[in-house]
């Protein structure tokens, strides 16, 4: 006999009541190896932009890149694990362990939860498809464990076997915006009770193809980034990962967790126009989508996380979309690009970002733009320039654009 | 919570272009498989695959803009044209920011950024042409087809591998069924090209790897291996009020799905699919369905040895008893392993069973594995009206999706 279950709501999806927030922070990056070292270098306005070293730039236009050079893998993995992870792997791995130890959640205490893992990256392991093109020119054998390491979602899988884990286990390629669409879908993961921790966050190694690439696209700076400078000569390419532990806030209540904020929110958007030039209207449209999304109002942001490139095309369209969304008040909204320090850090941007933002809600403290010496005219927001700077935030907006259009902005707000 | 409905659906297959044409072959056991013509294999052992012979963009996308798209990208853009043109919806000022795009594709753009990177490393860094650059980032199928279709709303890209297709789709209704979006373009996309080939050729993965002639035979005993293939699948997910009013034909419901990672894969598939199950008992529950209630599932068997046995163990750890009287059929015997494309084709396919009342086979089954041991649906194509179907993925790395669609609830 068949048991019917009655059918009374043919989408049973639990309702979106849970509020969402983050209990744990973990950085790899070029001025710091979790987030007390890259917080406090970020305040000091500290550079992490040295010559390229993972290849030979000289046929090259410009040299300098944002690297991490002191990230030992070896620190968080053991080495028989090692040979098997990818650089993007091991960078995520790396920032997940470090944001578990701060959100202090053991390992064992997830057995008993549904556990998600959302990341984001641009390439997956590009260092691993450029060993391969280099074999493939030499008409060398492709080895079994190199062919393993290439596939682009090699890094949550990585993570959910270190951890055990059962529930979503995800990764989105949108690019720049990766990290950012990790996060606010770990956000959906937790509100539609799909899961009650997730790990949220993106990885990306510094990678020749997007070296070359932004080169030729006459987008990289020779010597350093200057977003909203008058005499801004582009982007730099670095590396990096950053990492947040997310749950519902009853659970990190029940834990007792410290908590660092609580997202509101998130909204995307797509140009629709051109692959790689932005656009005000889709830029712009992504912001106030994020805001309804929270149920705030433009008057209630206090910091915005620019995405700010410090290429001339991204930092005048965010500038023309910060004035057409906030009106009048574009001036008195702080933003700042920190990407001015570590570097553009691909899909883990966004997610580095993020981990920025919970920061600054959390200290009401603002890093600041360095590098900025010429105002210009059509970048008259305020950028924070040079010093960091104390400021109440109780909203911040982390906004991420990509290649393709594809827009995402995260609201993150203080948790009192 | 909304309603996410199926209203639209566009195909690019080695075994049809266009829902009608896929649905047919597919119900007549038809397969796919020729000689790669898009590389040289002569110095492989396998030279068949499911490519798409002479696939050509230009008739229904027109010359313009085309140059310099890759073929993931030109497949993806085909897929979607078509399930726009088949839901009769038009893309306008007014209604475009409320349209998004979710794509699965993982190594769609594998021969483009290494075309790219090889140009770098063989000319030099300043000689790579900075065009072909775009095509390097793994949103760019996805993005063009924002751009060619002027979708505003949002546009997304996950790469899963093997359960990239459906985890776009799962993407997409949710979207919907939070009020986020109205419609959403969502599939999956994967072309053939030599450096996908070459992988799974090295590690091994390939069916005709020792000289025999490929086969792709899902739970035959006899199964060795893949036959690589290409494709794309673009489903036009909307919320059911909106299609009700506009009239729209409405071809199948999205009930549930889950995503559940088994932390205990391997590669070979040698572990019990503990993941696969949760996927499914989840996927069951948010469908508000009991599992006698499924009348087809559509299989991610692909001829792999460990895959084929540990979805049949799945299933009959889910279903009992009544595992032995489900149609499970895979229609990868006729297609190939599209990979990221492969969930939304066979979702595609799981939405014809529903509509036209027809279940594919699985083709090429020979001799019975004892592992393998339920109603496969050999050889032949069985017509039978169906409410309900469940539909599978599953890839080496851990991850597991399961969905279920039904039909029309009127």
């Amino acid at each position: 006999m068949i048991q019917k279950l009655r059918k009374q709501s043919l989408c049973s999806v639990p309702k979106m009541n849970k509020r969402v927030v983050i209990t744990g922070l973990g950085v790899v990056s070029s001025i710091g190896i979790g987030w007390g070292q890259f917080w406090n270098n970020l305040l000091k306005g500290t550079s992490g932009i040295s010559a390229v070293s993972s290849f030979d730039t000289s046929n090259h236009f410009t040299h300098n890149g944002g690297e991490v050079k002191n990230f030992m893998p070896k620190e968080f993995i053991t080495e028989d694990r090692l040979e098997s992870l990818n650089r993007s792997s091991q960078m995520a791995l790396a920032s997940t362990k470090l944001a578990f130890a701060d959100s202090g959640i053991h390992p064992g205490y997830l057995n008993n939860y549904t556990v998600g893992v959302s990341l984001g990256t641009t390439l997956g392991d590009a260092q691993t498809i450029e060993d391969i093109d280099a074999l493939l020119i030499e008409k060398k054998l492709i080895g079994r464990s190199n062919i393993l390491k290439i596939p682009t979602y090699t890094a949550p899988c990585n993570i959910a076997k270190e951890y055990k884990i059962n529930g979503p286990v995800l990764i989105f390629t949108t690019a720049c915006a990766a990290g950012n669409y990790a996060i606010s879908y770990g956000y959906d993961l937790i509100k539609l009770n799909r899961a009650d921790i997730v790990i949220a966050g993106a990885s990306d190694p510094f990678s020749r193809i997007e070296f070359t690439g932004f080169n030729q696209l006459n987008a990289v700076a020779p010597e350093k980034c200057q977003p909203f400078d008058k005499n801004r000569k582009g982007m730099m390419v670095a590396e990096g990962a950053g990492m947040l532990i997310l749950e519902s806030l009853e659970s990190a209540l029940q834990r007792n967790a410290d908590i660092y904020a609580e997202i509101l929110g998130y909204g995307l958007s797509c140009d629709a126009q051109h692959m790689t030039q932005p656009s005000v209207d889709g830029v712009a449209m992504c912001m106030i989508k994020a805001m309804k999304e929270a149920g705030i109002q433009k008057e209630d942001v206090d910091y915005i996380s620019a995405h700010g490139t410090g290429t001339q095309a991204n930092d005048r369209t965010e500038c023309a979309a910060i004035k057409q969304v906030f009106g009048d008040r574009y001036k008195q909204i702080p933003v700042s690009s920190i990407k001015s320090m570590i570097g553009h850090t691909m899909g883990a941007a966004s997610a580095i970002e993020g981990v920025t933002c919970a920061l600054v809600v959390k200290n009401d403290i603002i890093p600041p733009t360095i590098n900025f010496e010429t105002p210009d005219p059509e970048c008259d927001i305020d950028c924070v320039p040079n010093k960091a700077r104390k400021h109440t935030v109780n909203i911040a907006l982390n906004n991420s654009y990509a290649f393709g259009g594809n827009n995402a902005s995260l609201v993150v707000k203080k948790y009192i | 919570m909304k309603k996410a409905v199926i209203t639209g659906i566009g195909i690019v297959s080695p075994v049809g272009i266009g829902k009608d044409e896929y649905w047919h072959s597919l119900e007549q056991g038809k397969t796919g498989f020729r000689l790669v013509s898009l590389f040289d294999t002569s110095a492989l052992n396998v030279h068949r695959a499911g490519e798409i012979g002479d696939f050509d963009p230009v008739p229904l996308l027109g010359k313009k803009g085309l140059r310099t798209l890759d073929r993931s990208t030109r497949l993806i853009n085909v897929a979607a044209k078509l399930a726009l043109d088949d839901s009769g919806l038009e893309i306008t000022e007014e209604n475009s920011c409320t349209i998004g795009v979710s794509i699965g594709a993982t190594f769609g753009s594998l021969h483009s950024i290494a075309e790219f990177d090889r140009q770098g490393l063989v000319e030099g860094p300043k000689y790579v042409n900075p065009s072909y650059f775009p095509n390097t980032v793994l949103n760019s199928p996805a993005s063009q087809v924002s751009i060619r279709f002027k979708i505003r709303g949002f546009n997304a890209t996950i790469s899963t591998g093997f359960c990239a297709g459906l985890d776009a789709v799962s993407y997409a209704a949710d979207f919907i069924r939070l009020g986020r979006a109205d419609i959403v373009l969502a599939g999956g996309v994967e072309e053939l090209c030599e450096e996908t080939f070459l992988g799974f050729y090295n590690l091994g993965c390939l069916s005709g790897i020792d000289g025999s002639e490929p086969v792709s035979c899902p739970f035959d005993v006899r199964r060795k291996g893949i036959i690589l293939s290409e494709g794309a699948a673009v489903l036009v997910l909307e919320e059911e009020k909106r299609a009700l009013e506009r009239g729209a034909e409405i071809y199948a419901t999205v009930l549930g799905y889950s995503n559940s990672f088994d932390y205990e894969s391997t590669i070979d598939f040698s572990h019990n699919g503990k993941g696969l199950g949760n996927a499914i008992k989840n996927a069951l529950k948010e469908a508000s369905l009991a599992p006698e209630e499924i009348d087809y599932i559509g299989s991610c068997a692909n001829a792999t040895r460990g895959l084929d046995r540990m979805e049949t163990l799945v299933v009959k750890d889910v279903f009992g008893k009544y595992a032995y009287d489900i149609p499970v059929s895979s229609i990868k015997s006729m297609i190939g392993e599209t990979f990221s494309a492969s969930g939304a084709l066979s979702l595609a396919a799981s939405t014809g069973c529903l509509h036209r009342g027809f279940i594919p086979p699985t083709v090429n089954y020979e001799e019975q594995d004892p592992k393998c041991d339920l109603d496969y649906v050999p050889n032949a194509a069985r017509k039978k009206m169906i409410e309900n179907a469940l539909v599978l993925t599953a890839d080496p790395y851990g991850n597991n999706i399961a969905m279920v669609i039904g039909k029309d609830a009127r």
